[in-house]
């Protein structure tokens, strides 16, 4: 899968897992944050989408907050965890 | 004993005709405007028209709030235990919002209200609670009071397990000094056998005006006086 693709990817599961009625996927820009500024998400979020990519990449996070915080920080860092990390 | 009067309300239900009520909101489904979207998402649709409804009634968002419901949000709870039978783990954004203070806590995040908030559920005894709540705060000094009654069908599966609940919810501001247009509300004594005040019944004892609203549980009926 290519980067582009699988950002793809998490654009639509970040919009779908955490039910963001009026996001499309063109709002989510790459290099932008996905907490608090840029799209806005908070903690619950963040839980929430941990849990997605434990089920649909097998990922488990280790509960270092500061890894998780640089994981997080906007697409391109979710999508290089999801790339080096995934097991399914 | 404190008295109380009605200062304001507003409802919301769909099972009913508003007629020429601009207080009550009949549509399918509410705006849920007075909410940031990144906090609408979470709400279901009794949760979206009660947050308009307190952002109606109280703009400045200081008011205390008392919210009332019997069966609260039974899907998000059922949806939970299935998650857990089937051994998937849980999803946070619903276990935080099956808790019975969900609504109320999304509201006074995105209003900034910082007062005290009680959330009850009372087995059919919700309104006489409200009541008996609101009297608590209004003879303890607070000037008015918000008090929330909203319920939703309850899962299908549970159907069987409790009296049919249509989706209605209703904001009734209560305060202890009588105002232009406040309505005093009067409690008396009543041994009925009635079945339990749900949310659409207060609606329609408001509509009415001049009926009484009897909760069997307490043995206690209300009634509006004064003129409308």
């Amino acid at each position: 899968m290519t980067t582009a693709a699988l950002e793809n990817e998490l654009k639509q599961t970040i919009i779908e897992t955490l039910e963001l009625e009026d996001v499309t996927p063109e709002d989510i820009d790459p290099d932008e944050p996905l907490f608090v500024e840029g799209l806005g998400l908070d903690s619950i979020d963040a839980l929430e989408l941990g849990l997605a990519l434990q089920k649909r990449y097998g990922i488990t996070l280790e509960s270092d907050a500061e890894s998780s915080r640089q994981h997080f920080a906007n697409l391109k860092s979710l999508a290089a965890l999801v790339e080096s990390r995934r097991e399914k | 004993m404190t008295d109380l009067y009605l200062q304001d309300w507003r409802g919301w239900t769909p099972h009913r005709d508003a007629g020429n009520e601009a207080r009550l909101d009949t549509r399918d489904k509410p705006a849920g405007a007075a909410i940031p979207s990144l906090l609408r998402r979470r709400l279901n649709l009794i949760g979206r028209a009660v947050c308009d409804m307190l952002l109606d009634l109280d703009p400045a968002a200081d008011h205390v709030v008392l919210h009332a419901s019997r069966h609260g949000d039974g899907d998000r709870t059922l949806e939970m235990l299935y998650a857990l039978n089937a051994g998937d783990p849980l999803s946070p954004a619903r276990f935080g919002l099956s808790v019975h203070n969900a609504i109320v806590g999304v509201y006074s995040i995105a209003s900034g209200n910082r007062r005290s908030q009680q959330a009850v559920a009372a087995s059919g005894g919700e309104w006489a609670a409200l009541v008996a709540e609101a009297r608590g705060y209004l003879a303890d000094g607070e000037s008015r009071v918000l008090m929330v009654f909203g319920d939703q069908p309850v899962p299908e599966r549970f159907a069987e397990y409790a009296p049919a609940t249509p989706s209605a919810a209703v904001v009734l501001q209560l305060g202890s000094e009588r105002k232009p247009g406040a309505r005093r509300l009067e409690e008396s004594p009543a041994d009925v056998d009635t079945p339990a005040p749900q949310p659409l019944d207060v609606i329609d004892w408001l509509m009415a005006g001049d009926q009484a609203l009897a909760c069997p549980m307490a043995r206690r009926r209300w009634q509006l006086v004064g003129e409308p």
